[in-house]
């Protein structure tokens, strides 16, 4: 019964991990930047969503029209950035990581390193669940996982079916070859960093409803959203999709049945043998990067 | 439509192309001609803008392309067949040929786009759907081509379009040539196959050692003993 539940939780929690991990995944495919300033900008979003809510009294979904458009202008002068320095895909790792450095030191001296949550009345979703038979299901993870599932799918339909998406792929594909057809790298890198920037204060919003916030959580979530990113293989949407779903079932099912302590170990273990079985992903059908 | 004035190029401090000046006509297809090394992919890439360590001038309909950026030279109506086909593996031949439409003027079209490449090439109507990674390699040249065609192109650059192909195939492709260029196209055909090359071309130049070591109309660059020899190695 407990069993059930936690691996019903944790399905609905991998939907989180997966739209964090979905930005990181598609800036590494495409664009060989390995950002991990994404989830220094995940954190802000957090901030920001705790912020208005909190100071204007609105639900904490509005605050997206602010914080979406702030990410987006955040992502995108980055990569800009990152494309007029030339910045390697190794590079970018060092790079990035202090950006990450350098952000949760901000917002530590901004809102202090003390836990911050939404105070019940903006946040209508913090104490609301919905019951299925036996099983109990929290609302703002149900409403996670919703949006979570509702971005990446849109997302993969967009690189599947549009010109921008082709050449996004193409681009990933074959860089000299993809310009010769119009691609200009400069544009479609800074739209696409743009884009998932907007995913990163999204994921921030979804994590803020149903957690309290310290700015060391960025740390934890790079441990867990780069084992999905690895994992769902890189560039790969639907992977990161499922390999989301898989490493929070995992973790919420050995947290329950074993021990919380343990979790981490079995993950990890689980995704070092599956790097060496399957080193381009668990999910991917021919590598293609 | 193709103008090369004193046309260098570079890799690092080597010089692979020394001041070609060569012609590409209004409707026109050109060969050129020359061995393994002799700078032909060199010049294909330096007026696709592929290559960036080059100088001189390159004019495509009037307009000096020689130092712009490969995305930039595209929108003036310059697709390239690049050499070893370079097909974007992972992705259908569909989208393979959508993404030959990416420049603004062609993507209104695609469509009709797509009708024309698949009446070329009606191989690649059946294998819509088909990663290109598992084509053959003769329909990786007709996908090469007709991503290409996708474009709307005024000027197509092939860049040894035969190589590696079994003759039915290589017929196949050249004929596809010849139905382009009649089409309007003009085409620049760099090729190691003098006797198909000067069928398709009506005109041609000799590259050797990154020089400009001949020209000619196709009847004369086939009587030449320069060609027989550098090229045939007779
Ligand atoms: N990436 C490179 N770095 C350094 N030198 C190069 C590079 N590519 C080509 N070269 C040199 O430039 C010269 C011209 O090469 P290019 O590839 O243009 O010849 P080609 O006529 O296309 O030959 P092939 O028939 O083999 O395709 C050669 O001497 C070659 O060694
Ligand atoms: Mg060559």
């Amino acid at each position: 019964m407990t069993t059930i539940q936690a691996a019903l939780s944790g399905i609905l929690l991998g939907g989180l991990y997966a739209l964090m991990a979905a930005g990181v995944s598609v800036t590494w495919g495409v664009l060989r930047i390995i950002n991990l300033a994404h989830f220094g900008m995940i954190l802000l979003g957090a901030y920001l969503t705790f912020e208005l809510a909190t100071a204007w009294r609105v639900n904490p979904l509005v605050t997206l029209v602010v914080s979406v458009p702030a990410m987006f202008v955040l992502g995108g002068a980055l990569q800009w950035a990152f494309d007029y320095l030339r910045v390697s895909e190794l590079n970018s790792l060092l790079i990035t990581f202090g950006l990450l450095i350098v952000v949760v030191q901000s917002v530590s001296n901004v809102w202090s390193a003390d836990f911050q949550r939404m105070a019940a009345e903006v946040n209508p979703y913090a104490t609301e669940s919905v019951r299925v038979g036996r099983f109990v299901f929290p609302v703002p993870t149900l409403l996670a996982f919703a949006i979570a599932l509702l971005v990446i799918l849109g997302a993969h339909l967009v690189l599947r079916r549009t010109f921008i998406g082709r050449a996004l792929r193409a681009y990933a594909e074959d860089r000299p070859i993809a310009a010769a057809f119009g691609i200009d790298h400069r544009r479609i890198g800074v739209l696409l960093a743009a884009v998932t920037g907007a995913t990163a204060a999204v994921a921030g919003m979804l994590f803020s409803l149903a957690n309290a916030l310290t700015p060391a959580t960025a740390f934890e979530w790079f441990g867990t959203v780069f084992a999905v990113v690895i994992l769902g293989g890189i560039g790969h949407l639907v992977g990161t999709l499922a390999a989301g779903v898989l490493v929070g079932l995992l973790s919420s099912v050995v947290s329950v049945v074993l021990s919380p302590a343990t979790a981490p170990f079995v993950l990890f273990s689980a995704i070092v043998l599956a790097l060496i079985l399957r080193p381009q992903g668990l999910f991917t059908v021919g590598a293609t990067r | 439509m193709l103008e090369i004035r004193q046309l260098d190029a570079f890799y690092g401090d080597a010089q692979a192309l020394w001041g070609v000046t060569m012609d590409v006509h209004d409707g026109e297809t050109v060969a050129v001609l020359g061995t393994n090394g002799a700078g032909k992919s060199t010049l294909v890439n330096a007026v696709a803008g592929l290559h960036a360590k080059r100088s001189g001038r390159i004019s495509v309909g009037g307009r000096d392309v020689a130092a712009l950026p490969a995305h930039k030279v595209c929108e003036y109506g310059v697709a390239v067949v690049p050499e070893g086909r370079r097909v974007f593996p992972g992705m259908s031949v569909y989208d393979n040929l959508c993404l030959g439409a990416y420049r603004r003027t062609a993507r209104a079209e695609y469509r009709k786009g797509l009708d024309r490449v698949h009446d070329i090439f009606p191989r690649l109507r059946q294998r819509t759907g088909q990663l290109a990674g598992s084509l053959s390699g003769g329909e990786q040249q007709m996908l090469a081509i007709g991503r290409a065609l996708m474009a709307k192109p005024t000027l197509l650059l092939l860049d040894e379009p035969s190589l590696g192909l079994a003759p039915v195939m290589t017929d196949e492709v050249f004929e596809a040539i010849e139905a382009v260029n009649a089409q309007g196209v003009s085409v620049l055909l760099v090729e190691q196959d003098v006797d198909r090359a000067l069928e398709a071309a009506s005109r041609g130049y000799l590259l050797a050692e990154g020089r400009v070591a001949g020209a000619g109309t196709s009847a004369e660059l086939r009587a030449s003993d320069t060609v027989q020899r550098s090229v045939l190695g007779i």
